[in-house]
């Protein structure tokens, strides 16, 4: 099960700066959700963006299927099949919720391909075809996600990262948003979240993974994580000042 | 009523060449974030190429158009190779790129001056100076032709932009770079393409200008301020923008031109420009900066 994507000491950081992950390891199982959780600064989003590729790993390793992959450009990690969706979503406010999806399969460089891929997703989504020619920017904080979320769905990946889908969303948007996760992960892709509210991820979770000060502290089944007193100390505990 | 018709229609025509020369200043900043202060000295630049081929060879300005275009463009690449790119990831890239491309514009001036001395040129084709009769009302067939040119060139732009896959590129990596580079685009790329376009636009209307206004190398400073100012009343960045802002203050500065003085109607485009920022200083298509 370990074989799948693995994260082994990951020390990484922004251009010159810090190290904002310090030894981080995670193991990823194919085909689960995962939930990334740790207080505000622990490196959740850093650890996502070196898995992306989004910047250079200082140490470590970041093995997909055998190889090692670190150092690869976000795009040949796209070719892999391991697609990202920042914290911002990452979408293109001016373009339609089409031209958008289209833009999830550039790489793909095949328009007839694109188009029913497109299709296809119109058809596990039907709010997305229902806006297919309204700009992305125009639509509620809910649809824009989704939006995020489906065009990754594009080049059929193996692995999806989300950072922190329910950011900005009111409760009852957040519970679709979880539903559109596990949709997403019975379809057999694997699934790593970042998550804010560490409760709510890690109930939505198979696994959990728990970062503070760009280490991984533990991971393990996410019920086992949710019950393990250490989670506690580290949200309520005042180790740290707000 | 004839007299506005008239006056309308001089507008329109000087409306389109505006809207040329705006479009590639305006595609370059939206892409690359560079303030092309020189866009204006390379348009210079890409008249007297028409004007020696006309005047040389007698080559009709309208045909050195493409010649002029992609001189232009392999001179965009060259600039941006040579100046642009070592900086490209700088937090004040726009700010250094406004010194940067002033320092062009200058060096332009002075060597289309060494070269071709201060005199004021324009080509003259047969048709600079000739004009339709619709009743009373007066076509110049220069700006008429020059007009249409423009229009076409805009709309092959917005095509190009619309249905491409790197007018795709170009528009995503416009709207947010980071993401059009998450998903495969290679933004550098990109950014040299949409630069190579935008100056081989310059080009393109630099040979139109040289059969409709007369110039000399230091022209470009009384069309830098006006480019600037349909530029930013667009929305910075935006194409259609841009060409809404050049039809309609070329018409506008048309009428004041007519009503009030020739010497006022540039005015114009700075009153706009001042009225733009004062009221909606991310212009008409222009995002309001997020305060976040």
């Amino acid at each position: 099960m370990s074989d799948f994507l693995t994260v082994k000491g990951v020390t990484a950081g922004y251009g010159d700066g810090p190290a904002i992950l310090d030894d981080a390891h995670m193991t990823v199982q194919k085909g689960k959700v995962h939930c990334i959780i740790g207080p505000n600064g622990a490196g959740k989003s850093t650890l996502m963006k070196a898995i992306a590729g989004m910047l250079p790993l200082r140490k470590g390793e970041i093995a997909f299927k055998g190889e090692n992959i670190a150092g690869q450009r976000p795009d040949q990690m796209l070719r892999r099949g391991i697609a990202f969706v920042p914290q911002e979503r990452a979408l293109f406010p001016k373009m339609t919720v089409r031209e958008n999806l289209k833009m999830g399969g550039y790489i793909l460089n095949n328009d007839k391909a694109l188009t029913s891929r497109i299709d296809e997703i119109f058809d596990r989504f039907p709010i997305l075809k229902e806006r297919a020619d309204q700009h992305a920017g125009t639509m509620s904080g809910g649809q824009q996600q989704t939006l995020a979320m489906a065009r990754t769905l594009i080049l059929r990946p193996e692995v999806v990262m989300f950072d922190e889908p329910s950011l900005g969303l009111a409760p009852k948007i957040v519970r679709e948003m979880f539903g559109i996760v596990r949709m997403i992960a019975d379809t057999g892709v694997t699934v790593l979240l970042v998550e804010q509210n560490a409760v709510m991820g890690l109930k939505n979770a198979d696994w959990g993974v728990v970062l503070d000060l760009g280490r991984t502290l533990f991971e393990g089944p996410s019920t086992e994580v949710l019950a393990d007193p250490r989670i506690q100390e580290l949200y309520l505990g005042g180790r740290r000042a707000a | 009523m004839d007299q506005i018709i008239q006056v309308a229609v001089l507008g329109i025509g000087l409306g389109g060449v505006f809207a040329l020369m705006g479009s590639g200043l305006s595609l370059v900043f939206g892409v690359m974030r560079i303030v092309n202060l020189a866009h204006p000295s390379l348009i210079i630049g890409g008249a007297y190429i028409a004007y020696w081929g006309f005047k040389l060879y007698g080559i009709d300005p309208l045909i050195m158009l493409p010649v002029c275009a992609v001189i232009l463009a392999v001179t965009g690449i060259l600039f941006y190779k040579a100046f642009f790119e070592r900086d490209a990831k700088s937090a004040t890239y726009s700010e250094m790129t406004v010194l940067l491309t002033f320092a062009i514009a200058m060096i332009v001036e002075g060597a289309l001056g060494a070269a071709f001395s201060n005199t004021q040129r324009v080509t003259s084709p047969v048709y600079a100076t000739d004009a339709f009769f619709i009743g009373d009302v007066f076509i110049p067939k220069g700006q008429l032709y020059a007009g249409i040119v423009s229009i076409m060139i805009i709309g092959l732009l917005a095509a190009f932009l619309k249905y491409s896959r790197l007018g795709y590129a170009i528009r995503a990596t416009t709207q947010n770079r980071e993401a059009a580079a998450l998903l495969g685009v290679n933004v550098n790329m990109v950014g040299l393409m949409s630069f190579a376009i935008g100056i081989g636009l310059a080009g393109a209307a630099g040979a139109l200008t040289s059969f409709v206004f007369s110039f000399f190398p230091a022209k470009h400073w009384e069309w830098v301020a006006i480019l600037m100012s349909l530029v930013v009343m667009g929305g910075m960045g935006s194409i259609l923008g841009t060409v809404i802002a050049a039809f309609s203050l070329s018409i506008v500065a048309a009428f004041v031109g007519t009503w009030i003085g020739s010497t006022w109607s540039t005015m114009t485009f700075f009153l706009a420009l001042f009225l733009v920022l004062l009221f909606r200083p991310q212009g008409l298509f222009g995002e309001k900066p997020e305060l976040v």
